[in-house]
């Protein structure tokens, strides 16, 4: 193909290869940050929580006139909701995963410790907690009966007579080494908390991209408390199948038990999760409808200024067909032509993307784009703008050669 | 000579009729999609309380210190944007602002008196009758509390709108009384209407939500022991069991906000500030120098992040994808002024001056400019309306798209189609009108 | 009317300097049709831009209609161009997507009419043209003779102190030829100063005068052979 004319064409129709090519260019940066921040969130709405998730359901309870003996009024709601049929366990906790509200406290490796070793999202269940959550004990044991003590709202002061801790946590504490039965502490507080158990994983209330949670978002630990007070959540776990069945009957079956509370929400963590990651997932969408009009904007783009060009040049078309062009030659013609231009506007898209992304990093806290998106997107674009070329090549290739003999 | 530039305009366009349809769509999509996102981010930007906004000023105290903080929380400043109780109380108490409040949200159950109707949540705001006052709350009903409830730690309760008309079918309730964690409290005021966004007097949790159902005397709510249901953080210092030892602990959980009129008052409440802190260190409560901070309601949403990271990504996207879709339209009317040379070649030779020819296209540009804005107007209602189906509740209370919005869409369509036509008009007005004769 | 005085025109590239016009003079008196000849390449149609303000000179001076109009902005030109000028293109040069009436509008309008005005000067210019009927029709559905009468129309509309016509018979058969020549030559016998470009010496004779143009300078005809001019019939512009 000789590029000496393509190129002198090019140079002749400057502008609208220039603007081409930065359409190209722009189209390629916002589509390889565009994916990549898609494929991010998309990643992140589907990070396991570690629990049981498919059949575990959770009922905010909350008591209505300030009832007297809240202990009592939980333990009968308990075995109430544990003697249901279907009913794996329940238990009580102020959080849960993907709640987006919870605990978080500093944990230290010794009392004096000025600042955290590591940060933990705190889950307050009893004995039943693992059962209930689903969660996998990879190592240790799970709370004995007499370590379970009541604490009554978050302004009780009492410190934990144990902890499990997740996997990661443990980690993070003691990097390569057993966790297990080491000792750590609550940072400020000079009691000691055994770890007697390590679960293989269980997420932190909080999901976001960023934000509080972000930076810890697999070190969690359960404490062995039960949480009394006026509002609290019941976590139920249900045999596989009998989920929303049991939402209902698990309701229904409190409300027998008292009637004096109001229970503000019951939803699974199915649902949970649904609403958790909505905006993530909204995010991804609204991206991906925008991707695709750009990409669509940009083809169009091409077909028009490469329509308009063979229309300025049908007598020179005309001219090189009666001279022997094939009609192969001339559609060759228009796709090298746009080829050179979109590997211009790739060069040039690849740069602006990189730079993009740099200063997403430091603005947004966003992570580095991967090198691969980069050459995804140029081959996009190339392809994308031989695509577009196609029509109007197609259309150049169809002129006769007769025309060269006609007057203008 | 406008008409006519606009008949010769219409004309041109009905002419070359692909090229002008692929052009108001390029402008089209790209006015939808960047409305959509702005109508997102200017809910997210708004001043929430325009007439006072420099006025009011949230109030931070370092009680931490510079060894104490809770990575993530804090900022570059290590401040906390909530204040402990004891210094909260310290504020009240020294009135050295027109008005001021602390307050908290927290929430309960409400037993309705029909015994048939189940008792529900509430959530309440704990706050000073200034509240109302210094955030111009409007009243439909009644009005606040006062500074002697306040002090008296009255059982009284100010309802919003919503909760009236749930449980008075909308009916003046002031002097009745409703029941919430089992203790009567007298409805004094109702409000009207009130929805500010973002729900600047408290960032912590939902931004964007709807403000409480039940204010009541800040004073009430820590008698009767009601904890935060906002964000509490204790940076894993001492303290004690119980609600007494959570209130004198430096936990900070309190909003405090203070009416400043002037700027002289704001300047003299700042040394007001670092006078108090200095004096907590001769105290030995703090062994640090005086490190305090007020910030009026702008600073203070620029301060909390509250256009978030995604929008602004969003917003980012869409001015691009505006940029690609004019030069897109720059392109094509490149190729269609070029098109159409000959003609303005003839123009010339019959008389137009350039600058005839000039506005003759930018006029033609401004058309495609119009068009594409009312057809971007039509596709950022479906982008809101799919947003609206996207997007959490809190974040989709953002997409009403107001008048000045429709306003906005059609300015900045004609003027960046204008912008982006300035190219080709400059090309089409330098045609030089001898090339006509020469081209035979 | 028109007087060119030792008028120069250059066209510069990057090696060579090539002049189209040098030391060319030539004087047009009002009510005069003068026929400008000469081979292709003479420089005939750089004379006609120049004449019509189309394009800038390089030296010497153009008096149009008394006024020096050299060192004219753009905008004073365009002015002239609409006042004084009425153009008669080889190709007519109409606009194809305005229809008779609007094409001859298109110089009242730039003159700032009002539409009573033009009204009046286009029915008047059809009229002189015999195209009152076909007001309302494209170009595309007229003959060449009639897009050419239309052109001539246009010319006319704004009563113009003088005509430019290039060629206005080369895009024609005979007979319609023929006709627009004719018209012509009625206009000047009304009074209108023409001043005709063409390679034909048979149009050239039915001018009052004949201009003659060798390698951008008029040679005096009389110290020619006929011969060059008939031989130079031949070749195209």
């Amino acid at each position: 193909m000789e590029l000496g004319p393509i190129l002198s064409a090019m140079r002749r129709n400057k502008v609208g290869a220039v603007l081409i090519a930065v359409q190209m260019a722009i189209t390629l940066a916002i589509l390889c940050n565009g994916l990549f921040i898609i494929e991010q969130r998309i990643t992140l709405s589907q990070r396991p929580t570690g629990t049981d998730e498919a059949n575990v359901f959770v009922i905010t309870n909350q008591w209505a006139g300030n009832p007297p003996d809240l202990a009592a009024l939980q333990q009968t709601d308990l075995a109430a909701l544990r003697a249901l049929p279907g009913v794996v366990d329940a238990t009580v906790s102020q959080s849960f995963p993907l709640s987006g509200g919870g605990s978080t406290d500093g944990i230290g490796l010794n009392p004096d410790q000025k600042s955290e070793t590591a940060l933990s999202a705190v889950y307050l269940v009893d004995e039943h907690g693992i059962d209930a959550l689903g969660v996998k004990l990879i190592a240790g044991r799970n709370f004995n009966t007499d370590e379970v003590v009541e604490l009554h709202g978050f302004t009780d002061r009492k410190q934990a007579a144990a902890a499990i801790i997740t996997r990661a946590l443990a980690e993070k504490l003691f990097p390569g080494q057993n966790a297990l039965g080491r000792p750590i502490y609550s940072l400020g507080e000079k009691k000691v908390i055994p770890i007697v158990g390590i679960v293989d994983q269980l997420q932190v209330p909080w999901v976001g991209a960023s934000g509080w949670g972000s930076k810890f978002s697999e070190q969690s630990m359960l404490v062995p408390f039960r949480f009394v007070s006026t509002s609290y959540h019941y976590i139920v776990r249900t045999k596989p199948g009998q989920l929303i069945g049991l939402m209902q009957a698990a309701q229904k079956k409190l409300f027998e038990v008292n009637r004096g509370r109001v229970l503000q929400k019951t939803r699974s963590l199915t649902e949970a999760r649904q609403k958790a990651y909505q905006d993530d997932i909204g995010l991804a969408i609204i991206l991906g409808v925008v991707c695709a009009a750009l990409v669509a904007v940009t083809a169009f783009g091409i077909v028009g200024l490469t329509s308009y060009w063979v229309a300025q040049r049908r007598r020179q078309i005309g001219i090189r067909r009666a001279l022997g062009a094939t009609k192969n030659a001339i559609v060759r013609y228009f796709q090298t032509e746009n080829f050179l231009i979109a590997a211009a506007g790739a060069a040039v898209g690849i740069a602006l993307a990189v730079s993009l992304n740099l200063w997403m990093v430091n603005a947004f806290e966003m992570q580095r784009l991967h090198v691969g998106y980069a050459v995804v997107g140029a081959i996009v674009v190339l392809l994308l703008g031989q695509v577009a070329v196609l029509w109007p090549a197609m259309k150049a290739a169809s002129i006769p050669p007769a025309l060269a003999t006609r007057a203008v | 000579m406008f008409s006519y530039y606009l008949a010769l305009a219409l004309r041109s366009l009905k002419r070359n009729l692909v090229l002008t349809v692929l052009m108001i769509a390029a402008i089209g999509v790209g006015i939808g999609a960047l409305m959509t996102t702005l109508t997102l981010f200017r809910a997210m930007d708004a001043d929430p309380i325009p007439q006072k906004s420099r006025q009011l000023y949230a109030v931070q105290i370092d009680n931490w210190g510079p060894s104490k903080s809770l990575p993530g929380l804090g900022d570059s400043e290590n401040l906390q944007p909530q204040i402990s109780y004891t210094d909260a109380m310290a504020l009240m108490h020294a009135h050295a602002a027109a008005r001021q409040t602390v307050a908290y949200v927290t929430g309960a159950a409400l037993t309705p008196a029909n015994p048939d109707l189940r008792p529900f949540q509430v959530v309440m705001r704990a706050a000073y009758t200034d509240f109302f006052a210094m955030f111009a709350v409007p009243f439909q009903f009644g009005g606040p509390w006062s500074a002697a409830d306040d002090e008296g730690r009255a059982d009284v309760v100010v309802l919003s709108k919503d909760l009236n008309d749930k449980l008075f079918s909308g009916a003046n309730s002031v002097g009745k009384s409703i029941n919430i964690d089992g203790r009567d409290y007298r409805v004094l005021g109702v409000l009207s209407r009130w929805q500010p966004m973002p729900k600047f007097y408290d960032l912590n949790n939902n931004q964007f939500g709807t403000p409480e159902e039940v204010f009541l005397p800040f004073t009430r709510a820590i008698e009767s022991q009601m904890s935060t249901w906002g964000n509490s953080n204790c940076s894993g210092s001492e303290r004690d069991a119980g609600w007494e030892g959570t209130l004198r602990s430096e936990c900070v959980w309190l909003q405090f906000w203070a009416e400043l009129p002037t700027a002289a008052d704001a300047a003299h409440y700042r040394e007001f500030l670092n006078n108090y802190a200095a004096e907590q260190r001769r105290a030995g409560r703090f062994t640090w120098p005086p490190h305090t901070r007020i910030r009026d309601v702008r600073e203070w949403l620029t301060y909390q992040h509250v256009v978030s990271q995604e929008v602004r990504i969003l917003v980012l996207v869409s001015f691009s994808f505006l940029l690609v879709c004019l030069l897109n339209a720059m392109g094509l009317m490149l190729a269609k002024i070029m098109g159409r040379a000959p003609d303005i070649g003839v123009r010339r030779a019959l008389g137009a001056n350039r600058r005839a020819i000039f506005a003759q296209c930018l006029i033609e540009a401004g058309v495609v400019g119009f068009a594409g804005g009312l057809l971007g107007l039509a596709l950022t209602g479906l982008g809101l309306f799919g947003l609206r189906a996207l997007l959490s509740e809190e974040a989709a209370r953002l997409t009403d798209f107001g008048f000045v919005n429709v306003a906005i869409a059609i300015v900045i369509s004609i003027l960046s189609t204008m912008l982006a036509g300035l190219y080709p008009t400059w090309r089409a007005a330098h045609v030089q009108p001898a090339w006509q004769l020469k081209a035979q | 009317m028109l007087k060119m005085t030792h008028l120069s025109k250059a066209y510069r590239t990057e090696v060579v300097e090539t002049f189209a016009l040098r030391d060319f003079s030539i004087h047009v008196r009002e009510g005069e049709f003068v026929a400008v000849t000469g081979p292709s390449g003479s420089g005939k149609t750089t004379f006609l831009t120049i004449a019509g303000l189309l394009e800038e000179f390089s030296g010497g001076e153009y008096q149009l209609d008394g006024a020096n109009v050299r060192g004219l902005n753009d905008n004073q030109r365009s002015r002239l161009r609409n006042e004084k000028i009425g153009f008669i293109f080889q190709a007519f040069n109409l606009i194809a997507d305005l229809n008779v009436q609007d094409n001859i509008d298109v110089p009242l309008r730039y003159r700032g009419f009002n539409a009573a005005e033009r009204r009046r000067r286009i029915q008047e210019a059809l009229g002189r043209v015999g195209l009152s009927a076909r007001s309302r029709h494209y170009p595309a559905e007229l003959s060449g003779g009639q897009q050419q009468r239309v052109a001539i129309a246009r010319a006319l509309a704004g009563s113009p102190r003088l005509l430019l016509a290039d060629e206005p018979t080369g895009n024609l058969d005979t007979q319609m030829a023929r006709g627009v020549l004719d018209l012509l030559e009625e206009l000047h016998r009304d009074g209108a100063t023409i001043v005709m470009v063409t390679h034909d010496p048979e149009l050239a004779v039915r001018a009052q005068r004949e201009v003659h143009i060798v390698d951008g300078q008029v040679v005096d005809l009389a110290a020619q052979p006929r011969l060059v001019a008939t031989t130079s019939a031949a070749a195209n512009t």
